[in-house]
């Protein structure tokens, strides 16, 4: 019987299967067999396995590179995780019309382009842009302040953009806790500060903790926006991976760069689950 | 102090959309904040420059291909998934929601070293196919959503009656299930209409979607053309997501959209 449901299933799952494992595993697949050849100026020799591709990644100048990515991520996330609980709590609490509005709001910087949010940013912060122009016209700068083309800018471009990977699962949780265990808290005399900790912090760190984990992702592999404001001395993994693939198309190094990428992000995805889960156990008790 | 965080956060989100919009109605032949007049100066000069019109065409026609194919593909498999239950279905599911998680970086590099090798590079089918498995995720779970809500006892009525499984399929759960394949093509239209960072690793100088050019137009220059290419884009994109919403889209995937962009 199970033989025979596999057998009916099968054309209903081929066609996308084909091209999942075509034009998604199969290049992932390659790209983790390109990482293990040594380049040279004939291209890929396929004949040789190597680690040098992943030895070349502990260099200075590319661990820099590294080291700057893990910062901007660090920075934006944990300002996220900051701003995360007053937005949402308040979103939360918003009538249902408003609410809707409020998440909409949200969620906009996902849904719009982030060249059109880069483009926006750039004529906010750059020296005679909007902001420094009505800092100086208040009187409280004489110089323009240095806003963009360092890690300021692309600090400031991220947090809006990536905030609502944080937010949305949060809200979510806390619209799904049960009022009355507020009411029942505080009607036992608990402060709204100690409700806050003792009861709605550990049954939604969860959902915050998961949503940060996408968050940071997605920080550290940002490209149009560190690009666009961060520029040229200000370098993330993802510049220095278009560097490294479209410009001295040195693929193996590129794949190498691509593997990494891949690997750390399955790995805070893992880890965050677990860290999740003993939060959630944590709660629960 | 709760009120100031959600004021602060909210023009932060919103500043530079409106930004953008704002000044491309500037008069000026620089960035001036237009306040007495309006003008339409700089979208006569996006509509007369050919690189911005030809990549709206070239990313119109990748949209629809890659939404096409991946809403055709996406509701067999929904459909195989959801009603045969075949053994190994949650795992299933989750490989086809799985590029999700592979960042736009990563597959970009795996998709260029890909089509170079096969001898797709610069070759529009590399292109689609790499969209396709990009929005797939999103056609998939709008459809395993839209056929949860399709009775399966109407599909088991038309079977005792007599039609064919397929011939079901085509004349009971295909025309039940229009909703969601509508909301479905324009979720998947809209994701690959904004794709820029896959885009820009994998697809050669011929095929420069609009947010490509964009992105080499805004590398050499700013000036008011690309914020009225900019609004435009997000005319277009808010204008397919209130559809969306509209349709019921966003609210079958809210829950899970915080699992999106990566």
């Amino acid at each position: 019987m199970r033989h025979d449901s596999a057998w009916r299933v099968a054309p209903y799952l081929l066609p996308l299967l084909l091209v999942m494992l075509g034009f998604y595993v199969l290049p992932l697949a390659g790209t983790l067999g390109d990482s293990l050849h040594p380049n040279t100026p004939a291209g890929i020799d396929a004949a040789h396995w190597t680690l040098h591709n992943y030895r070349r990644i502990a260099d200075p100048l590319y661990g820099g590179i590294f080291l700057r990515t893990l910062r901007i991520s660090v920075i934006v996330t944990a300002i996220t995780a900051l701003l995360a609980y007053p937005v949402a709590i308040f979103v939360a609490r918003l009538r249902p019309r408003l609410e809707a509005l409020a998440i909409l709001a949200y969620i906009s910087p996902w849904l719009v382009n982030t060249l059109v949010k880069a483009l926006g940013w750039t004529l906010l912060l750059r020296s005679n842009g909007i902001v420094n122009t009505l800092l100086r016209d208040a009187g409280l700068i004489a110089r323009p302040l240095h806003l963009m083309l360092n890690e300021t800018g692309v600090v400031i471009a991220l947090i809006p953009g990536h905030f609502m990977f944080a937010l949305l699962p949060l809200w979510t949780a806390l619209r799904g806790l049960d009022p009355a265990l507020g009411w029942a808290a505080g009607s036992l005399g608990t402060s709204p500060g100690a409700v806050f900790r003792r009861v709605t912090l550990p049954l939604t760190l969860p959902a915050l903790i998961a949503g940060l984990v996408i968050n940071f992702i997605m920080n550290m592999t940002a490209f149009a926006v560190p690009m666009l404001l961060g520029g040229e001395g200000h370098e993330v993994v993802s510049m220095l991976a278009y560097q490294v693939n479209l410009v001295l198309l040195d693929w193996p190094f590129g794949a190498a760069l691509a593997v990494v990428l891949l690997a750390i992000t399955l790995l805070l995805i893992r880890v965050g689950q677990g860290v999740a889960a003993r939060a959630a156990g944590a709660g629960a008790r | 102090m709760i009120l100031a965080v959600n004021l602060f956060m909210l023009v932060l989100v919103l500043a530079p959309i409106v930004m953008v919009v704002w000044m491309s109605f500037t008069p000026a032949a620089y960035f001036a904040l237009p306040t007495a007049h309006l003008s339409l100066r700089w979208y006569r000069e996006a509509l007369s420059y050919p690189g911005f019109v030809d990549a709206f065409g070239l990313s119109v026609e990748l949209a629809t291909l890659a939404a096409v194919a991946a809403v055709g593909s996406g509701f067999l498999a929904a459909y195989g998934l959801a009603r045969f239950r075949p053994r190994g279905a949650a795992l299933l599911a989750g490989f086809f929601a799985s590029p999700l998680l592979v960042p736009s970086v990563v597959f970009g590099i795996a998709m260029l070293q890909f089509v170079n090798r096969l001898g797709l590079y610069n070759n529009l089918a590399g292109l689609v196919l790499a969209h396709v498995v990009v929005v797939v995720p999103y056609a998939i779970r709008t459809l395993g959503v839209t056929l949860r809500t399709v009775p399966e006892e109407l599909e088991w009525a038309a079977m005792v009656l007599g039609s064919s499984r397929l011939r079901t399929l085509l004349r009971v759960t295909l025309p039940l299930s229009a909703r969601g394949l509508v909301t479905a093509f324009l979720f998947c239209f809209l994701m690959s209409f904004s794709e820029v960072t896959m885009t820009i690793f994998m697809a050669g100088p011929s095929l420069q979607t609009l947010p490509v050019r964009l992105y080499t137009y805004m590398s050499d220059r700013i000036d008011p053309t690309v914020a009225a290419v900019s609004s435009l884009v997000v005319l277009i994109s808010l204008a397919l997501a209130i559809v969306v919403d509209l349709l019921g889209g966003f609210r079958l995937d809210r829950g899970q959209a915080g699992r999106a962009g990566a």
